[in-house]
């Protein structure tokens, strides 16, 4: 049952301690499960504390898996977890016995934070989830991410909605290549990534000139960043082409694919954010948001993996949105 | 390393005695430059580009009913007039790096392929060179990255980075170096296929080796 909305509650975290049970098999994997809870310290004794409200999601249903996913990917990792497996594909993809259950319950996270939003009972949303997903291909896992959380909600949102026009915007330091390849020849949906340079990171997609083909020409936005850049760069990016793409597109809803590596503490990539860059970026969607969706707008976790820089970006981007919603 | 595994096989051609209305027609429709000019047997006898028929076209200023004039000739002349026939040619067991050599030493858009009886059995475009080295060096190659080492240029250390990254189960597709001797620092370039970078940089490093990281990033500006 949907939470109701209460006026000094207004952002909903979406959150279930079963992401803690997804093992990444130690060692140096740095998609462990401390991230969640340093998330959680931070929000629930910090100075948004008293603005948070807690939902769990409920596992993805599996039609809505399907509108990205192949059936024989999802017979394959299910598998995978079941025969005692510790990675599938590639050793960044470790996976644990409950691994799978823990992957529908992650997309599952975003489709219940949009019933909430359109029932009007959450003002902002928030999934803080793992394994991540903007990485994964209809039929491959890559970069620790097996199901594609935020192509999985666009389509909810289109589908049970009839919101048609998604803009999924992703500031995670790396390209979500499996959130472009799910819109790259769409039309009603916008993908729109800052990240670092691929040339100099993973997964060595998202060159500016990857536009979109087909229906979908120009409606694939990549602004990659050389290593270093930072806070200026992202700025300037923001308010030229990135306003300008979003003033064409006119979205009903955006999807934030919300990673915090480019923080320079961060050595996952190259990039230089500030803590205080994440509450820019906060400001800066809310206004979108204000502008162009009525509110609607989530925002789901992706990368961010060292554990004082994480859950200090994520509270800056809340409070942003905060600020100006 | 073969053009014949980049070369588009069996390419359209015209032959000699065919006229320019002919070859304009093939051009036109099927959107390509460059129409091998083949005997009976298939051999090849010239080539023939849209620059070749562009310039076989009436000059602009004249007035309209000169220009058709002209143009009816042009259309009615046989291909052999326009032909060239100091063509360059590849064969079916040239490299890529024959390829680009002859590029580089005459500006065509394109080379034909002959089997050993001079017969056209390919065409092969600078575009298919771009996307052969593209393919070659794993550009765009989901799931990859490219990392920078500095090259000791002692094949030593080759083989001991490679002793590294098997020891650390890291996963790579390509290596590449440069010598130092042009404008391009001596490096190691290697295509690794992990997410998780930091650890590869870390392996390394405990190993001797520098990881490059550009000089100008604090700028984020290119590299000098």
């Amino acid at each position: 049952m949907a939470a109701l909305y209460m006026t000094n509650q207004l952002i909903t975290i979406i959150y279930d301690s079963q992401f803690l049970k997804h093992d990444t098999g130690g060692g140096e994997h740095p998609e462990v499960a401390e991230r969640m809870q340093v998330i959680e310290n931070q929000l629930r004794n910090g100075a948004l504390a008293s603005s948070l409200l807690y939902e769990q999601p409920q596992p993805a249903d599996r039609r809505w898996l399907l509108t990205f996913h192949t059936e024989a990917w999802l017979f394959r990792f299910e598998e995978a977890t079941l025969s005692g497996r510790t990675y599938i594909g590639h050793p960044d993809n470790q996976i644990g016995f409950e691994t799978y259950d823990i992957a529908l319950l992650s997309a599952g996270a975003g489709l219940k934070g949009i019933d909430l939003l359109e029932q009007d009972s959450a003002k902002l949303v928030f999934c803080t989830v793992r394994p991540p997903g903007h990485h994964a291909e209809p039929n491959v896992p890559l970069g620790f991410c097996f199901l594609n959380n935020c192509a999985i909600a666009a389509r909810y949102w289109q589908q049970k909605y009839k919101r048609r026009k998604i803009c999924v915007f992703d500031f995670d330091a790396h390209h979500g290549n499996g959130i472009q390849a799910a819109f790259e020849e769409d039309a009603e949906t916008l993908y729109i990534s800052i990240h670092e340079h691929p040339s100099f990171s993973y997964p060595g997609t998202g060159f500016s000139e990857e536009e979109g083909t087909g229906d979908g020409k120009g409606t694939i936005l990549n602004i990659p960043l050389l290593p270093g850049a930072g806070d200026e760069q992202v700025i300037a990016s923001l308010e030229s082409e990135v306003e300008e793409k979003l003033a064409w597109f006119q979205p009903d809803a955006i999807i934030i694919a919300a990673g915090f590596d480019a923080h320079r503490l961060d050595d996952m990539s190259g990039l230089n954010y500030s803590t205080d860059l994440y509450h820019l970026l906060g400001l800066k969607i809310a206004g979108w948001t204000k502008k162009y969706t009525e509110g609607r707008l989530l925002s789901i976790l992706e990368g961010g993996y060292h554990l004082k820089a994480l859950p200090e970006s994520v509270e800056a981007y809340l409070s942003g949105l905060l600020a100006e919603l | 390393m073969f053009i014949h595994y980049y070369m588009t096989p069996s390419p359209v051609t015209i032959q000699a005695h065919m006229y320019i209305a002919e070859a304009r027609d093939l051009l036109g429709h099927k959107h390509f430059r460059h129409l091998p000019v083949v005997d009976n047997d298939g051999r090849l006898q010239g080539m023939i580009t849209d620059r070749d028929l562009r310039s076989a076209d009436p000059s602009t200023v004249l007035n309209a009913d000169e220009r058709q004039r002209i143009l009816d000739r042009v259309q009615k002349t046989k291909v052999k007039a326009i032909m060239s026939t100091d063509y360059l040619s590849l064969k079916t067991v040239s490299t890529l790096d024959d390829a680009l050599l002859l590029f580089e030493k005459k500006p065509v858009g394109a080379l034909p392929v002959l089997d050993s009886a001079g017969k056209v059995v390919g065409i092969f475009s600078l575009d298919d060179l771009t996307r052969a080295y593209r393919s070659l060096f794993g550009l765009g190659e989901k799931g990859s990255v490219l990392i920078a080492i500095e090259n000791q240029t002692d094949s030593p250390s080759l083989s001991r980075l490679v002793q590294v990254l098997e020891e650390h189960n890291v996963l790579f597709t390509r290596l590449v170096c440069s010598d130092g001797k042009g404008k391009e620092p001596a490096m190691i370039y290697l295509r690794i296929n992990t997410c998780n970078i930091p650890a590869v940089h870390r392996a390394v490093e405990k190993a001797g080796f520098i990881v490059h990281v550009p000089m100008s990033a604090s700028q984020g500006q290119p590299p000098a």
